[in-house]
């Protein structure tokens, strides 16, 4: 597998992490310029972005900003931790089935308190998987994580599973169809073309949120332990903890991400939980590239783009444009587009280098 | 009371007895040598006292605490700190990072998932201090994996002094380095203070004499002698294991 997140750090690594290392000379190297300016120049342009296009484009913005987000937490636990989760759509479909069935079943309408309620439930389920993912998953294992994969794949399908049987709650294998506009409360309901910002807003609160756990104290723990776990250990870190808790963080987000596409399409079906799914995580960060922290962002973008593209003259190949997706992108772009823009932004900004 | 007790402990892969039935003891303060031949069981043995491998029988006592079955990073709350003989760095991390996570293992802030490393002022001080003293200020904007090898070792000697260690368990720690410095390391040791107790694997007979109070032999997991640095140097069973093998005594001071 040629994704591991340490082959591409060798080679990037000595220019990209080396800046914020720097304390406290090379401070201001993450300067307004380079960081700021592009993020406020790219969150203004989505913000006005259905204002000028037509409602198609902002739709498809939607979706890359849900799977940019699903794509994210994997990363989390993926690009930082170096735990490669194969089944990181259980959560996702957690989400989403979690937030339809309280809409549906309960009659519990308002938007926040279906929000809440999936993501309590991704986290119970993800503590409880935690406890017999990280036994498989111990010190090291990183350097072999076949087993963990399969055990990560077999907790999606056995979600699916579950949702197909509790037909009742569920929808079976139809799905939970006529998930309805998001009710805000204080009657506002979010009407299809307004969806977009409440995608926006919940987008850009996790982003700051998963901005500010990676390049915490615990952010910079979860890097060790990717580096090596053995001397996190040695140096007083419970690497067990930190690897439970940052499954439990990926997953509620991508409770979140799910939410939101629940009440994107108006419907989950047991797919969302299982393999196919996952493959989407797992394609937008390797897109987008592990050892950046927006990499997953643009591997969105991309996905999304070409899942439209192919939807718009090949609707049938789906499968084998996705199959070559991945081929061609672990060939050929092994580090991501995440890194490709921004080597090419810095020689853009300070010349070549 | 003794700062570390080890009694009887052994472990087996398999059928072979990596370490077999080793017992002493370490007072505080004192500079204690583990020598041997490649593969006597010395690396296995700090496995042992670090919890990384767990003993087939035997116990390890430390500050009079039971610690046979604690866990790695217990110990190193309790006070015990090691290198590694295969340099053991954050490799993709700078030399700064890696003085950061190293010191913060010990301390609460650890787990603050809010507030960004780079604004804890006291534990950027405490980096710098660190690096101070090891001489690696100057790289510290250095990928660790970029560094020259005596410069990893002597990360990896301030990685392991992070915690701020009652007991030192340093496994060769001038394995491979030049003659300057394997001098350096020898006196960085020998200057440690007394507050830390070292207890330390070498080949190199300089390092051994120029630090060390107690040696300790092993040979196929086992004590063959112990004794005084002298003690050592006239042992025959030292000169038989050693004759022959790379390093001969002949040529400590
Ligand atoms: N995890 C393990 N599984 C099986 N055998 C092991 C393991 N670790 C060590 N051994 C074996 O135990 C014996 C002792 O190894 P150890 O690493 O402790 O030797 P050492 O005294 O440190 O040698 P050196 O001077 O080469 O570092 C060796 O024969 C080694 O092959
Ligand atoms: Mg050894």
């Amino acid at each position: 597998m040629g994704d591991r997140p340490d082959d591409v750090a060798k080679s990037d690594a000595p220019r990209g992490r080396a800046r914020g290392g720097i304390a406290p000379t090379g401070k201001g190297a993450r300067s307004f310029v380079e960081t700021g300016l592009p993020v406020l120049a790219i969150g203004v342009v989505v913000l006005l972005l259905p204002l000028f296009l037509p409602t198609f484009v902002s739709s498809l913005v939607t979706k890359m900003m849900i799977f940019a987000l699903f794509g994210m937490s994997l990363n989390l636990i993926w690009g930082y931790t170096g735990i490669p989760s194969f089944g990181h759509a259980a959560f996702f479909g957690l989400g989403g089935y979690g937030a339809g069935v309280l809409v549906l079943r309960v009659d519990i309408t308002n938007f926040w308190l279906g929000l809440l309620f999936a993501l309590l439930l991704t986290a119970a389920v993800a503590a409880i998987l935690g406890f017999p993912a990280f036994r498989v998953f111990g010190v090291g294992a990183s350097d072999n994580p076949i087993y963990f994969l399969l055990t990560t794949i077999a907790f999606g399908e056995l979600l699916a599973r579950a949702a197909i049987a509790l037909r009742p709650i569920t929808g079976g294998s139809t799905g939970l169809a006529g998930i309805p506009h998001p009710d805000l409360g204080f009657g506002i309901t979010v009407t299809a073309g307004r969806y977009y910002y409440l995608v926006f807003v919940i987008f850009v609160v996790c982003l700051f949120i998963i901005y500010r756990i990676v390049n915490s104290h615990y952010g910079y723990a979860l890097r060790g332990i990717h580096d090596n776990e053995r001397r996190m250990q040695a140096l007083g870190y419970n690497t067990w903890l930190y690897k439970y808790t940052s499954w439990i963080i990926a997953a509620v987000f991508g409770g979140v991400a799910g939410v939101m596409f629940a009440y994107f399409g108006g419907i989950m079906v047991p797919n969302n939980l299982s393999m196919i799914t996952s493959d989407i995580a797992f394609l937008v960060v390797i897109l987008g590239s592990t050892t950046t922290f927006f990499g997953p962002i643009v591997g969105s973008v991309a996905f999304v783009g070409v899942e439209y593209l192919a939807s718009l003259y090949l609707p049938e190949r789906w499968p084998l444009i996705l199959g070559s997706l991945f081929v061609v992108t672990i060939m050929f772009i092994p580090q991501g587009l995440g890194v490709m823009i921004l080597k090419l932004w810095r020689r853009l900004l300070y010349g070549a280098a | 009371m003794a700062l570390l007790e080890v009694r009887n402990l052994s472990v087996h892969f398999g059928g072979l007895a990596a370490v077999h039935d080793l017992s002493f003891v370490i007072e505080q303060g004192e500079r204690l040598a583990i020598i041997g031949p490649n593969g006597a069981g010395k690396t296995t043995t700090f496995n042992l006292l670090t919890g990384q491998l767990k003993p087939s029988s035997g116990e390890v006592v430390f500050k009079g605490e039971q610690i046979t079955h604690a866990s790695v990073f217990a110990r190193t709350h309790l006070g015990m700190a090691r290198s590694f003989q295969i340099t053991s760095l954050f490799p993709h991390q700078t030399v700064y990072v890696n003085a950061l996570i190293g010191l913060q293992g010990t301390q609460r802030s650890r787990y603050r998932m809010f507030r960004p490393l780079f604004k804890d002022k006291a534990l950027e001080m405490a980096a710098q201090e660190l690096l101070e003293s090891t001489e690696l200020w100057d790289l510290r904007g250095e990928i660790a994996s970029s560094l020259a090898y005596g410069q990893q070792r002597k990360l990896e000697m301030a990685l392991s002094l992070a915690s701020k260690p009652d007991l030192l368990l340093l496994d060769e720690p001038s394995c491979g380095l030049t003659t300057t410095e394997s001098a350096d390391i020898t006196a960085r040791i020998a200057a440690l203070g007394s507050m830390i107790t070292v207890l330390m694997i070498a080949h190199d007979m300089d390092l051994v004499f120029g630090v060390a109070e107690r040696v300790i032999l092993m040979h196929y997991g086992e004590i063959a002698a112990e004794g005084t640095c002298d003690e050592i140097r006239s042992n025959q069973m030292v000169r038989d294991i050693y004759m022959g093998s790379r390093k001969t005594l002949g040529h400590a001071r």
